[in-house]
């Protein structure tokens, strides 16, 4: 079992499986989840990455995400630009309005961020509700196209399959590339001591206005995408709640662990759709797991300590010692 | 012109009592924050169970008094056992694991309001029916003064129990620094869940009166109406203060009735934001901030 442990390999066979799989699962339902799974992998990846790695807590993702999606749907259906430029200037504009929040933020404490995060999503929610000329206020903005690229529409469940999966993949490498550059040092450096970073020569209040405008180029693009698949922009899908269902999807899997999004996101993703109930009750369910994971483990599933590495431990019979309850944050 | 004048001191008296409902919710969140830091997300939705609760009993046939008082104390013990649950075992693991719970709280005591009663709006009425003063054009609801006369006393009775009472003591020596205040003798962990608990039934009467304001009682008057104004309160009057935060929940209250009144209804939450987020980038630290002595 040693390929195991090159990463590399294990995510080449994992990404190769992920193209096989609708050899085996054919059935339309389950693919239109599985799509929706690879793009709100996505948001959990960008979540991840600014509170995360960057001990930001940011609870208005899905204002980002909603900007993405209303401004791709406006481009796409009123100005008919193809979906190409539509979707890659969702992102650009989502990370250039996340710039201008995080700038806004730069001097203010955390829980100011947090608390401005929030005050962002309702104004976002306010504006796309009432701004009916641009947005179409409670209506919505139906019969956004489907994504196509030279030509080639991705019309079916199966096709988009593969733009989502490669969606995924292409995200999932640069945020693996940012996490592990001197930039994503930095991230880590601020999370766990900001003082000490400042000492050591890096610019707190720009990196995490950098931090959070990338954080937002991926949040945007997830949205736009999105929203093309579903064909309909409607201002209900981005409240605050669908924010912390969002944020929970990054703590459950471990907050700092990038398989950990996609582990949780993959969690929360399929609960509701096997079972009705879970629906009902999932935001009683997220705040349960929140006091439980926050209280025994902190790091989530997949996290540094976490289960997932626990659990490997109890496999091996090997006695460690505890280690330093691995606290993400001071 | 005339009219003018009096539109604009109606907006103020409304301005003034819908901000002394808020003063106290606020007060109950900024003592917990100003002891541990935490973002209490849970707040609003914790008092939202004790007004919930009065309105069981209400509908009960309970006599009003009774039901509000069992309302503030259901606040209370529901505050201590949140407060032993979920935060003292996370209280010294940094800032973003704290209000995690605290938000998984939140979404627990909202979620259970909404089994139990669901989201409907339900009538509130204890009977008290005030008549309407009338000075000039502009009408003031006796209960608007009652509001403020029972804000103002609640505001003078806690700033009492911090001078004056050993606990009070106790509790503003935490806030400045637990360890020492640990080393004093002071019990940190009664304390502390003394300072949760009178949060809680602070908020309840808070969340009591507002729901008698406006004669009706939903599911928003916690998280919407509670956390996020007590939390723009504490922002605007100086986070950790009893005085910032009257004063900054006034401040609000006069901000919302203005612009409501002024600029516009549909906006209103939207432009108190953006305020809001200008107010953070220009003054952080808000206008009455606590005076809490310096590390050298």
């Amino acid at each position: 079992m040693n390929f195991l442990k090159d990463r590399k390999t294990l995510a080449i066979a994992a990404v190769l499986a992920a193209c096989a799989l609708p050899l085996v699962i054919t059935d339309e339902y389950a693919l239109r989840v599985l799509n929706v799974f690879f793009i709100y992998s996505v948001v959990a990846l960008s979540i991840n990455l600014i509170v995360g790695f960057c001990g930001q807590l940011d609870m208005g993702r899905a204002a980002f995400m909603g900007l993405g999606a209303y401004w791709s749907a406006i481009l796409a259906v009123r100005l008919h630009f193809p979906f190409f430029v539509a979707f890659l200037t969702a992102g650009i504009f989502a990370g250039l309005v996340g710039a201008i929040l995080g700038f806004l933020c730069r001097k203010s404490s955390f829980d100011y961020l947090t608390l401005i995060t929030i005050g962002f999503n309702v104004v976002c929610q306010v504006v796309f509700l009432n701004w009916i000329p641009v947005t179409n206020g409670a209506m919505g903005i139906p019969k956004v196209p489907t994504p196509s690229l030279f030509g080639f529409a991705f019309d079916t469940n199966l096709r988009f399959y593969y733009l989502a999966l490669g969606f995924l993949v292409v995200c999932y490498v640069l945020i693996e590339r940012i996490t592990k550059s001197k930039l994503g040092r930095a991230f880590e450096a601020i999370r766990d001591d900001s003082i000490a970073a400042s000492y050591s020569g890096i610019n707190i209040q720009n990196f995490k206005v950098l931090n959070f405008a990338i954080g937002s180029v991926f949040t945007g693009l997830a949205g736009a995408l999105l929203v093309h698949y579903t064909q309909y922009a409607s201002p209900f899908n981005y409240t605050l709640d669908e924010s912390v269902y969002q944020l929970q999807m990054a703590i459950l899997g471990g907050l700092g662990s990038l398989p950990g999004s996609l582990l949780g996101t993959l969690i929360l993703v399929v609960a509701p759709e096997v079972s009705r109930s879970f629906y009902e009750y999932r935001l009683v369910f997220v705040g349960f797991m929140m006091v439980i994971m926050m209280i025994y483990w902190p790091n989530g599933l997949l996290g540094k300590a976490g289960v997932g590495e626990r659990l490997i431990g109890i496999m091996r019979f090997r006695k460690k010692e505890p280690e330093e309850a691995g606290r993400w944050t001071k | 012109m005339e009219s003018g004048t009096n539109m604009f001191f109606q907006h103020l008296i409304n301005g003034l009592s819908i901000g002394s409902i808020y003063a106290l919710i606020a007060m109950g969140y900024n003592m917990v924050y100003g002891i541990l830091e935490l973002l209490n997300f849970a707040h609003g939705d914790v008092y939202a169970v004790g007004c919930f609760a009065a309105l069981g009993l209400l509908t009960m046939g309970v006599h009003p008094a009774l039901a509000i008082l069992a309302g503030i104390i259901v606040g209370f013990v529901i505050n201590l056992f949140v407060e032993k649950l979920a935060y003292r075992p996370v209280r010294y693991s940094g800032r973003v694991t704290p209000t995690i719970t605290a938000v998984g709280i939140a979404y627990i005591m909202r979620n259970a309001i909404l089994k139990i009663w669901g989201p409907e709006t339900f009538a509130f009425d204890i009977g008290v029916r005030g008549s309407n003063l009338q000075f000039g054009g502009i009408i003031i609801g006796t209960l608007q003064i009652y509001i403020l006369l029972i804000a103002v006393t609640c505001m003078v009775g806690i700033t009492l129990y911090l001078k004056k009472t050993k606990t009070g003591q106790g509790i503003i020596a935490i806030s400045q620094s637990i360890p020492t205040a640990a080393l004093m003798g002071v019990p940190v962990n009664r304390t502390i869940s003394i300072v949760y608990g009178i949060g809680g039934a602070l908020g309840v009467i808070g969340g009591v009166l507002f729901c008698i304001y406006y004669d009706s009682i939903f599911i928003g008057i916690g998280f919407a109406l509670g956390t996020i104004k007590a939390w723009m309160a504490s922002i605007i009057g100086g986070v950790g203060s009893l005085k910032g935060a009257v004063m900054g929940a006034i401040m609000l209250g006069l901000m919302e009735s203005m612009v409501s009144g002024y600029v516009s209804t549909l906006y209103k939450d939207a432009i108190v934001w953006l305020l809001l987020i200008a107010f953070v980038l220009i003054k952080p630290q808000g206008l009455f901030p606590a005076q809490v002595a310096e590390k050298i």
